[in-house]
Order: C-alpha cells, then structure tokens, then sequence
C-alpha cells in the first residue's frame, strides 16, 4: 500500500522486482542474440542513424526488444517519431506546431 | 488442446513423453516430477517417472521407493534387465511407475540413441512418461530431452533460475520441442510487496505458456521427508497446485492464478474459453 502510494506520489520505484527485471531484460538480450554489450551499443547506434535518416525521433524513447513467442524470437524497435519525412530535420522540428509534436512510434519488427 | 496425445499421425496409443528440466538446479525438478506424476495418476492415467540424473537419483527418495531398486534405466539401455523389471510400483497407486537412475554410472553412459529406446519399450503402455532431467544442459540434459514430445520448465521467481530457463527454452526450442512453464516457490505476499516477480512479469520475461504456478509451501519439505507425494495432501497448497497441473496436462482449462486478485486466488477454477 504504502509502496504504491510513493511509486504514485514521486513516480518512481524502488520495488526490487522492478530491479530484477531490468537486469534480467539486459543479460536475456545478451544471452539470446550472442552480442556483446558494445555489439549491442553500435546496433543501436546505427539503427538509430538509419531511421534518423527519414524521420526525427525521440531518441530517449528508441527502444530495442527481444521478444520471444512460442516459436519465433522477433526484433522489435520501437522509436517515437516526432516528424515524419525530415528532409530538414532541424528547421521542419522548429516548425511543428505544439499540438502535433505528440510522438507516433514506429515499430519495426523481425522474426530473428 | 486435448490434441497432444493423439496429434493425428497415428500415435493415438502412444504415450505423450515430457521432460521436466530447468537448467539451474534445486528449482523443484524432481518434486515436480513426482508431483505431477502422482497427480495425473490419481486422475487414472498410467503414469512412469524417469528419472534421468544419472549418478544423483533422487526421484526414488520423493516416491519413498529407494529401497525397492533393482534394476534402473541404464540396465534397461543396455539390455542387461528386461524393461518391466525395471520398472517399480508405487506404493501409494496402481497407476504410478518408477524407472530408477543408476547411482554408480556417469552421465554420458548412456547416449540419446539409447534413451530412445529405452521410452520405445514404455510408450505403449503409459498414458505419461515423464522424464526427470538433470540441471545442466551438457549430455545429462541433452539424454533426458531425447525422444521428449514436449517440455516443462520449471523456474522460480528469481533472477538466475529465469536466466538459466531462458537458455533451456531457447535450446529446447532449437530441438523442435515446445516448453511450457511452471513457477515454482511463488511468494504472493512478497509479490504484493514488489520484492518478487509476479506471474506476469515472469511470462514476460520468457515468452512461453504457463503451465502452472506453485506457491511455495512447508508442506513440500514434509511430503519429501516421507516420501510421499505433496498431492496426497490435498490440504497443501503445492499439492493442489500440482493437481491443477495435471489437469491443464491433461487438456482441461483452468485459469493460472496470477495473484493480482488478492486471496481468492487458490478457487479459481473457472474455465477460460480461450487458451490461457
């Protein structure tokens, strides 16, 4: 109760599950797809460049997951888009009127 | 659901094998092997337990028949005993068997040609052969997966026990044989305090469909003391846990309790329309 009343108040959590599960979310991506940290650091990196190449994202949001169903593991990258088709980023960004900056997110998926 | 044993190809008087494996050791393999065996036996299948660590055989101390070994599974592979002579009933039903580990062998005495056999000689004859696998996942592990039609994974709601599942599916899935889930040693007050994974965050985390969830329970320590299994005591939560297992084994649906709905959970058996 008492725990769920500060996770509310100061929006975070010092639950230990939640500790559990992001460790676990990080060693379970290194323990399915074999790369290494760094590995893993530069995919973002360069998945980031590639869709930065079309659309202006959130970059804080981008996201990558390993999820595993039944019977097939898929890739999923999800990065909010702020602006779609950036052929000038900075300027078009500049440009968005504030009711339209609410963020779309791309979602890629592949079975891996 | 009810397709598992007879999938249509003609193996409908062949019995289903499962392997109970987890990768990580002391999740709760061996008593879930005897405590699933038991319960599908009260619910009149024929039912064998194998126990596959060979070397460290234990499935016969949960079964409170260590002092009725004769022959065991490796006398069995290598043709030294007819298989019914291996084979031990329990004390407790008509419908339970036990094939032993050997004790003194090491494990890659035997080879996965081998296992196979040795459940060919079963298959007619059991409705359920459940194979106890070793932790691990070297040549005890890969023998106890040989001629497996399907898996459970038994995990708890730690951190290096899901780890250690996650690599067991994941080797699993590449042999072609689907896994399900059963969570073991769940705490649901430490649940509802934040300090351990609930069933959700579990399913999460492993993708696969969730066979069962057992709360962890005193009861468990007596039943392996006397060597009977938790289901004859149906006042165990652990035991009746284990009854719902055998019963979604079986085909039946029954809704997972996942906590979230506070103390009623243990009565839920509502059936789902749709494949939890």
């Amino acid at each position: 109760m008492f725990n769920a009343l500060k996770k509310k108040l100061f929006g975070q959590s010092n639950e230990s599950k939640d500790t559990a599960k992001s460790r676990l979310h990080f060693v379970l991506v290194q323990d399915r797809t074999g790369l290494t940290n760094e590995e893993m650091a530069g995919f973002r990196e360069e998945m980031v460049k590639v869709i930065e190449k079309y659309f202006v994202i959130d970059k804080e949001g981008f996201d990558i997951k390993y999820h595993r169903l039944a019977d097939t593991t898929t890739l999923l990258i999800n990065s909010p888009v702020i602006v779609r088709r950036a052929t000038a980023p900075a300027a078009k960004a500049a440009r968005v009127p504030e009711n339209e900056t609410d963020t779309e997110t791309a979602a890629v998926a592949s079975n891996v | 659901m009810n397709t598992r044993r007879d999938n249509g190809s003609g193996k409908k008087d062949l019995g289903e094998v499962i392997v109970i494996t987890s990768g990580k050791g002391g999740v709760g393999k061996t008593t879930t092997t005897a405590s699933l065996g038991a319960a599908l036996a009260l619910r009149g299948q024929r039912v064998l337990v194998v126990d596959a660590d060979i070397g460290l055989r234990n499935l016969d101390m949960m079964l409170g028949l260590e002092n009725r070994i004769v022959f065991n599974v490796v006398d069995v592979a290598k043709k030294i005993c007819k298989p019914a002579q291996a084979i031990i009933k329990s004390k407790k039903s008509n419908n339970l068997y036990l094939l032993p580990a050997s004790q003194t062998d090491d494990k890659d005495v035997v080879d996965e040609a081998e296992v196979r056999y040795v459940l060919d000689q079963f298959r007619r004859e059991f409705h359920y052969i459940l194979v106890d696998s070793p932790a691990g996942i070297e040549q005890g592990f890969r023998n106890a997966c040989a001629g497996a039609d399907s898996a459970i994974v038994v995990t708890t709601p730690e951190v290096s026990a899901i780890r250690d599942a996650d690599r067991v599916v994941g080797l699993l899935s590449s042999k072609g044989i689907e896994a399900r889930l059963i969570i073991n040693r769940i705490d649901f007050e430490m649940v509802r305090r934040g300090d351990m994974l609930s069933v959700r965050d579990v399913q999460d985390i492993l993708g696969i469909e969730i066979l069962g969830v057992v709360e962890r329970d005193d009861q468990i320590i007596s039943a392996a003391n006397c060597g009977e299994p938790v289901v004859y005591n149906q006042k165990s939560k652990a035991g009746q846990a284990f009854t719902r297992i055998a019963a979604r084994v079986c085909g039946e649906q029954i809704a997972i309790p996942s906590f979230d709905g506070g103390s009623l959970w243990s009565r839920i058996t509502k059936k789902l329309g749709v494949n939890a």
